[in-house]
This record gives C-alpha cells, structure tokens and sequence, in this order.
C-alpha cells in the first residue's frame, strides 16, 4: 500500500482503533502503489438490510473508493450495483449544508443557534400549552444505533411522550409483532447460514433478486452446488426471483391467509406433523378476531392477554378443520393440490425446509397473522431452531434490526424487547436512564399512520423528522401531504438533500450521513457492524444525535445526555448494552466490533457470536442436553395461533378494477433520494413504470411505454407502461416501484393497516388503468 | 463518470451545410452527437441505423435525407448525421450512448420513411436488426465479475430472449453465484438500450455490425 503502519494510524480515528488488531485484515485484496495515500476503513454498506461489508477509501478528506469488503462474511467482497456506487450517494451536488428556516414561502439559511433555538422554542410552547403528547419525532430503520438511543431518551425519558416512531413501521412492524406473540422476543432464531445449508426454501411474497441482491446470489449458490435445493416462488408477480426458482406458484392477492391455512389443515388432517415436538415446545393460542382496518381516525383495537384463549391440540385441529385445499383454492387461486404438495414438502422428514418473507407479508392488513401461521407451520414440523432449516423474515433497512427494533424508537416499545405499557420495563429503563420512572408515559404513543392523521386533526403541533422522507413514503399521501401543507404543525426535518418531505418543512437542517459520522446497524441476521467516521460531512452538517442532543440541552434535558464530545459513540453503545446483559439479546463491548465485521447476538460470555437461537446447539441460554428451549416465551413455549381468514381492506370492483402493488427496484433504495443522486443509476432506471400482464394491456390498447393513468380513491398517476420487461403483475394486478420523487405513487395506496401491528398494506389497493 | 453531453464540435460552417438538407428544429436536436464514448472504436466503425434500415452502402443510395424519420422519433433517438460522416452526411444514426432506439411497437420511423430506406414491410419489432450487443469487455463487466449488476438484463426490452443470465458459481468466494448476461445474437434487434444503461464509464455492453451466423451441417 506504500503506507506505513505508523501513516496509517495516523492517519484516521478510524483506521486506528482497530489498526491494533486488525490492521492486516483490513488491508483489502490488491491494494498496490497506485492506491498510496490512501486511508481504509470498513463499514455497512449504506442500503439494505443485507448488511454487507464495505471498504471506504479516503485520500485528503474525500471518499475517493469503495469496494466489497473480502472480510465481510455476508458478502466476502461482492455489492449489488447501489452498494458499487455507495460513495456517490454522497457526493451529490444539491447536498443541504446549512440550517434553513422558513419565511413566507421561501426557505432562508440560518445559523444553527437560530435554528436550534427555534425548534426548542416550538417544542417548549407545545409542551407547556399541550401537554408532551402533542410533540412527536419521527424516525428510522436507516438511524444508526446511537441515534435511535437518544432520540428514545429525549422522547421517552426526557420530554415524556411515546410519540416516537420509525419508518420501520412502515415495513418490519408486523415481523415485530409476529415474533413477539409467538416467540416472545423479536427477531430471527436462524441466520444467513440457513441459506447455505437447507435444501427447501419457500419465498411468501419476496423478491429476493431485487430486495436482497447480495443474499440472493448465496441463496442460488446452493442451489449450483446441491441439485436436491429447491426454491419455490409463491407470489402475486413474476419477478426476477421467479425466473431462477425452480417453481412459481400464483396466487392471488391476499391469498397467503388462506393458503397457509390450507397447508396447515393439511399438516394436521395427515398427521404430517411432529408430535413430540408439539408436546414439548408448543402452546395453542386463539386471539381476537374480526379485527377493523384502521380506516377511521383512532380506531382502537388491541389483542390483550384477556382477548387471547388458549386452546387444546385437538381444539385447534378442530376450529382448522375449516380450511379445507379446496376451500384454501377457492381463496387463494393455488389449486387444492398444489397446496396437499406444498403441506408434504413442509413436513418431508428428509428436507431441510426454509420459509422467507419481507414486505409481500409484512406490509398486509392481516400480517401479523401470517407471520403467525408461517411459524405454525415451522412449528408443528419441528422445523425451527436447526442449522439449514429456519423460518427467517428478512429486513429492508440497514438497521431496522439494530435500530427501530432492538433499540426499541416505536411508540409501544423500550430497548431490548420491553414496552411502555409494563411497569418492570418502565423502571429498569429509568434506572439505566437516572430519571424518574414516573417520566415515562404508560400510554403507548400514536403510530405512524395515526400520527400524521393527528397532524391533520392539529393534535400534533410540533414533529421532527429524521433520515427519513414520509411526505414521500407514507400511503394515501395526498392526504398526509395536505395536512402539512396546512402549516398548522410546526415540521422540523433533519436530512442530506433536498426531499418531498424537505419542501414541507418549517426548518430544515443538515445531516451527515453514513462514513461523514460515527455508527452501529444492525442487519436482518442479528448481526451489529460498526464504523468510524472516515470523513466531515459538507459544510454546516451535523450529525443526528448531535442536533438531538444540542435540542436536548435548550429543552433542559442536557444533564441525559453526558457524553464526552471525543468518546460519544462508545459511551452510547455502553449505556444501551446495559439493557441487553442477561436477556438473551446481550451485546458485547464497543471495542470488540471495531475489530470485526459485525457479530451476531446474543454475545456469549466467552465474546463470541450466536448462530442459532434457542438451541443447546449453540445457544448459551440453552443448557447442553435441553435441546431446544422458547426461553423468551411463557413458561417456554412457543405460540401457535389459531388465524382464519379475513378479506382484505379494499379489493377490485366494477369501477376500479385491478389490484395495485408497489414495492423496489435493484437499482433504487426506497424513495430515490441517495440513488437519484448516482447518475449511472439514475441514467440506468430514470423513471418509475407501471408494469401490466400483457392481456390486461392489449385489452386496455395500451402498449410498451405509453403513458398510463392509474387512479385509486385516493389519487391519480401518470407512469409509462412496461410490458413483459422485469417484472410481470399476474392478470388483473399492476406495480409500480416507489422510489421516483416526480411520480408519487403513494397516492394511490391505501391507509388500511394491520390491526395488531398498525403496519399500512402497500400491498393491496384497488386502481382503475387507462391509457393517458 | 464523465459528462456526457458535449457538444459534438461540428462548425458553424457544417451546421449550416446540414441545415440545407434538414429542418432547422431537427439540425438542432441533433447538435450532440459524438460523445466521449468514441462510438467508431468501440462499435467497430459500425454506425447504428434506424429499424429495418437497408443493408450497408445501399443505405446511403436509398436514403434521401429528407429526416421525417427523425422528426417521427417520440424520443429524439435518431440524429441526423453531420460533416463527419462524409457522404452520409444527413443520415439518420442513433447513438446509444445518448439516446437508444426505444423499439416503439408501431415503428412510427419506419411509416414515417419515403422512399424504401427503412424497410416498409417491417412490422413487428422482434424482427428488427440494426445490430446485435456484444459484451466487449468481459473482465470489466461488474456481474461477470459476481457483482449484482445485470442493469442491462433487466433494461432489455427483449428480457431473457435476447439477454439471459447464465448461472455459475463464484470459486472465489465459494458462497455466491455469478449471474452473467448473455446476448442472443438471434433475438437481439439491437436497440442499444443496454449499451445506454451499462454503468461503467466505458460500455462494457456494446451493439455492433450483426455478423450473420455461419452455417454448416451441425444443427442442433
């Protein structure tokens, strides 16, 4: 590298802390002369919840390359083609680099006093004439770790409302919720090795290929070396996850409810299941039923331990005698048959059987519910908690795991699975915060949804918005957006760039982003990475949890946040683990990650990484000889719930009569605002289309790039039409990607959500298409 | 990356030259058309031709210049050819680079052509050959590389006909699949969409002279 080892640790906080250990790990595969001068430092990539490793390259304050990180396990030193161009999503030319404050219609630069100053001022006067519960902040999975911990301690601790949300809501809430009731504890029992050593994966309403770039090659490697893997594509579109399964199952939209049910009474009609296993891990649950749609403003709904009734084994085979294939057919679309085959398959002694899902699951108006009967199915296999055989619900957001989750930034939740509403909870968290336990609220803030609806009510008087872009992300969007064009709250947004969201902001203050700060994500595979910062961000910028804590201490709410200006980072992280020691969520040290590319929780006493959860395998949790153990759950017992089917909020009809979809592209993270900047990638996918099954568009006389009007109850779009390219709708369905600020096609969803998880269905809505 | 839309540099003198043969609006749109990527070294001094053009030098005979192709373009794709050409000066060309042939499905250049130059009797666009993609550097291309690019698989408008990806397993990394894109010269029409959208500097992914394939008794 033509650097000397003292150059090197010179020449950057971050090569140095771990120069110590990891100096010759770091060195990336050919670094020769020609990159002398040049400093290297490891991160996450910026994007996904993949979580892959990055090298940063840094000559005179300037990121000058990237690569895939040869270390990194995830990735062993591939991207996808955002990940290639990481370093671009920084340096675009309209990066927002000093504080501005609206006057009139125009936005005038500021200092940060200023600017400072005047949110405190808003907070304050909302606070005193209000009552804390009409402030709120709004957050994300993209937030790192430190980040989420304070914006948790102001909100929770601080200022004493549970007005504290993330985008996550928006896609891992009802994984969240799915987990919780049924394991006890969020988050994955398997891990990424699960996809090199099963042989049977079953996709519910996932593109891999495009959501998960990085995984997906791994996941197709096995199938290369082990000609018994099967990968079978349950879906409501042909994608390019389609193409290299070795089946494509169609259903219809909505219809998983039914087909895992179905599938289920089949397991049980066939005695397919395992008996003993049931015996020892498994608890019978029947929940609430009929639940709203969160279609009216404040719509109360909850499942209390009082509304849940357990059942006996042969109770619950006898309420899912109801779902019978043909029943299941009838619903779904997937033929009765299709579903016996696909019972056999989840219950074959000889396959290694993997469930995989994300948004196509997630973002349902019952998708707590099939996360539930997903796990049934694992469940009464036995197949859980074992090397290459694992339901594994996969993330969108670099840290959704390690931030919005494990941190706890939802309105219900605190660090490391504990919730507002639990006195215990309460008082640990104050006891590690040093404040009062009767600071924190019992009442469980206003979710996403509610809440932007509570801005259009004026309940909501001041909001701050971080590292997110919800003008642009949130569904039935005119409306939201209309509320803030009211001006009646006061809008702060902390961002890089300009956004759909900037444009509605009162003040508007500069971020740093990724490497321009110091951090922790956490990926969908339990595993925490952390990185240095590697360069300043432009001009005026700051970093999130500085501004919080800046706001802290006009708030008078400094003497929460002691942190030494140098050690900041580390004192965070050393604080928030103390909220995970003995929970079986344990976090190790700050200085063991600046020396790895990430470890996987729980952290055993010796250091090292968990794979498996709840297993003597290699849980230390688990006593050698107990096998597996649901030791987060009651009396060790995992839930398997009773969930029938319940239609979808809204389905096609005589005047708007096809399904609508929206979801991600490859080449675009979420709403464009980092990947917009990249030219090679905005040249590549400039623009969002509507994609048409072939029938429906000569139907319609609509051909290959016409312009196409989409219009739901809620709004109207204009996209080109792609007919028969990447992705193709089955009959009666369109898509569109999100990501293109110019066409907002969030206007067409719907606000229906999940009753228990309160996560909105981007999934499902019904538009009319008509040639523009 | 480089900026892409320099201008050409033809003079004033050339500029005024070609308005004499075509519309000043159309003279105009079609001001930048080399670019830093030196489409002659790249394609082989290969010049990319509107759909169902005539073969080779019988083009330049059979074109009168008049550029109702050009004006018929939704997309601005087909240039009219400047001084440098030589003789085919008033031509039309597209320069994938800039802008690709968005295979319209009614062929509006092709309708538009008056005298036999663009063939009349093409109508379906899976029959259209102005060139085929050729991947000219493979130890550049990012997903032959195992990287998860295939951009110009996913943006070809004849999606695993004329690209496919071919599978195979990374032996460096030993846990991840190579996914390479494949050209199809039988079913490529030679749009230039994926030399447009490849996201290197330089196109790894270029659309060239179709070379026919050469017969013999092996049919397989």
């Amino acid at each position: 590298m033509g650097l000397t080892r003292r150059d090197f640790i010179k020449a950057s906080a971050a090569a140095a802390a771990f120069a110590a250990v990891g100096a010759p790990m770091l060195r990336p595969e050919g670094a020769e002369a020609a990159e002398a001068g040049i400093t290297w430092g490891k991160a996450p990539c910026r994007y996904c919840g993949v979580g892959c490793s990055v090298l940063v390259g840094v000559k005179d304050g300037k990121i000058v390359t990237t690569k895939g990180d040869p270390a990194g396990p995830v990735n062993k030193g591939l991207n996808c083609i955002k990940g290639y161009f990481l370093s671009k999503a920084l340096y675009g030319k309209d990066r927002l680099t000093k504080p501005l404050i609206r006057k009139g219609n125009k936005m005038v630069e500021a200092t940060w006093d200023e600017a400072l100053d005047l949110i405190a001022s808003k907070y304050r006067q909302a606070v005193s004439q209000h009552g804390p519960d009409s402030v709120a902040m709004y957050g994300s999975g993209q937030w790192t770790v430190q980040e989420g911990y304070v914006a948790s301690k102001l909100m929770k601790g601080g200022i004493g409302t549970n007005n504290l949300e993330p985008n996550a809501r928006l896609c891992m809430a009802s994984a969240v919720v799915g987990f919780m009731n049924t394991f006890g504890s969020d988050e994955p029992m398997g891990c990424y090795d699960d996809l090199d050593l099963g042989d049977t994966y079953i996709l519910w309403g996932a593109n891999m290929a495009e959501a998960h770039p990085v995984l997906f090659s791994r996941l197709i490697d096995n199938k290369l070396k082990h000609p018994k893997v099967r990968l079978i594509d349950i879906a409501t579109r042909k994608t390019r996850t389609t193409k290299m399964a070795d089946e494509y199952i169609p259903m219809r939209p909505h219809g998983d409810l039914a087909a895992l049910n179905g599938i289920i009474h089949v397991i049980l009609r066939d005695k397919l299941y395992d008996e003993s296993f049931i015996r020892e891990h498994i608890s019978f649950k029947r929940g609430k039923e009929n639940a709203p749609y969160g279609l009216k403003d404040k719509e109360a709904f909850n499942e209390t331990p009082a509304d849940v009734k357990g059942l006996s084994f042969d109770e619950y085979k006898q309420l899912m005698k109801l779902f019978t294939p043909q029943w299941a057919e009838s619903v779904s679309g997937i033929p009765a048959g299709k579903i016996e085959e696909l019972a056999r398959i989840y219950s074959d002694k000889s396959r290694k059987v993997n469930s995989l899902w994300t948004m196509g699951v997630n973002q349902h108006s019952r998708g707590v519910w099939v996360n539930n009967l997903i796990y049934n199915l694992h469940l009464l296999t036995g197949k859980i908690c074992k090397p290459g055989e694992n339901p594994l619900s996969l993330t969108g957001q670099p840290s959704a795991c390690g931030t919005a989750r494990e941190v706890g930034t939802f309105a219900h939740r605190l660090p490391a699975d504990m919730v507002v509403m639990n006195e215990a909870h309460r008082k640990k968290t104050a006891g590690i915060w040093g404040i009062d336990p009767g600071k924190i609220s019992p009442k469980v803030g206003l979710h996403t949804v509610e809440l932007f609806r509570a801005i259009e009510r004026d309940e909501i008087k001041c909001i701050w918005i971080q590292c997110t872009n919800p003008f642009q992300s949130l569904p039935n969007l005119s409306r939201v957006r209309k509320a803030a064009q009211a001006r009646k709250a006061f809008i702060v947004v902390s961002d890089i760039y300009p956004t759909r969201t900037t444009e509605l902001a009162d003040v508007i203050l500069p971020s740093a982003s990724w490497v321009e700060k110091e951090g922790v994500y956490g990926n969908t595979e339990r595993r925490t990475q952390q990185w240095f910062k590697m360069i300043d961000p432009p001009g005026e910028a700051k970093e999130d949890t500085w501004q919080l804590i800046q706001f802290a201490r006009r708030m008078g709410l400094g003497h929460l946040f002691p942190y030494s200006e140098k050690g900041m980072h580390r004192e965070i992280w050393e604080e928030y683990r103390k909220f995970t020691i003995g929970t079986g969520k344990d976090l190790a040290p700050y200085q063991a990650y600046t020396k790895v590319r990430g470890l996987r929780w729980p952290i055993k006493p010796d250091g090292s990484e968990t794979r498996w959860r709840y297993t003597d395998l290699d849980d230390q949790n688990v006593k050698k000889g107990e096998g597996i153990k649901f030791y987060k759950a009651p009396g060790n017992k995992a839930n398997v719930w009773f969930r029938p089917y319940e239609p979808p909020a809204e389905s096609p009809d005589k005047a708007y009569p096809f399904w609508f979809s929206t979801g991600r592209l490859l080449e675009h993270w979420h709403t464009g605002t980092m990947t917009g900047r990249v030219p090679e990638l905005k040249r590549a996918v400039p623009g969002a289309t509507i994609e048409l099954h072939p029938e429906d568009a000569k139907r319609l006389g609509i051909k290959n790039r016409d312009l196409v009007r989409i219009t739901s109850r809620r709004g109207s779009v204009v996209l080109p039409a792609e007919i028969n390219g990447r992705g193709t709708p089955e009959k009666g369905s369109v898509f569109a990607a999100f990501f293109d600020e110019n066409r907002l096609i969030n206007e067409l969803c719907i606000d229906a959500f999940d009753p228990l998880s309160k996560e909105p269905d981007f999934k499902k809505c019904a538009v009319k298409v008509k040639k523009a | 990356m480089g900026d892409e839309s320099k201008n050409s540099g033809i003079s004033r003198r050339q500029f005024l030259r070609r308005s004499a043969v075509t519309p000043l609006a159309l003279a105009l749109a079609g001001g930048a058309l080399s670019s830093v990527y030196l489409r002659p070294a790249d394609a082989g001094g290969f010049t990319l031709r509107p759909p169902g053009a005539v073969a080779g030098k019988r083009f330049l005979s059979a074109c009168v210049r008049c550029g109702k192709c050009a004006q018929a373009c939704p997309y601005g794709s087909i240039k009219l050819a400047g001084g440098e050409a030589g003789t085919g000066i008033g031509t039309p060309v597209i320069t994938p680079r800039e802008t690709p042939c968005y295979l319209c499905q009614d062929l509006p250049c092709v309708k538009a052509c008056p005298s036999g130059a663009l063939d009349n009797n093409l109508e379906d666009i899976e029959n259209v050959r102005m060139g085929t993609a050729v991947i000219i550097d493979r130890e550049s291309c990012l997903s032959i590389r195992g990287l998860r690019c295939e951009v110009c698989y996913r943006q070809c408008p004849l999606i695993d006909k004329a690209i496919t990806l071919e599978v195979r397993h990374n032996t460096r990394t030993d846990e991840h699949t190579i996914m390479e894109p494949v050209v199809h010269k039988e079913k490529c029409v030679g749009c230039g969409i994926c030399e447009n959208s490849c996201v290197l500097p330089k196109p790894v992914i270029v659309v060239q002279r179709l070379v026919e394939t050469q017969k013999d008794g092996y049919e397989f």
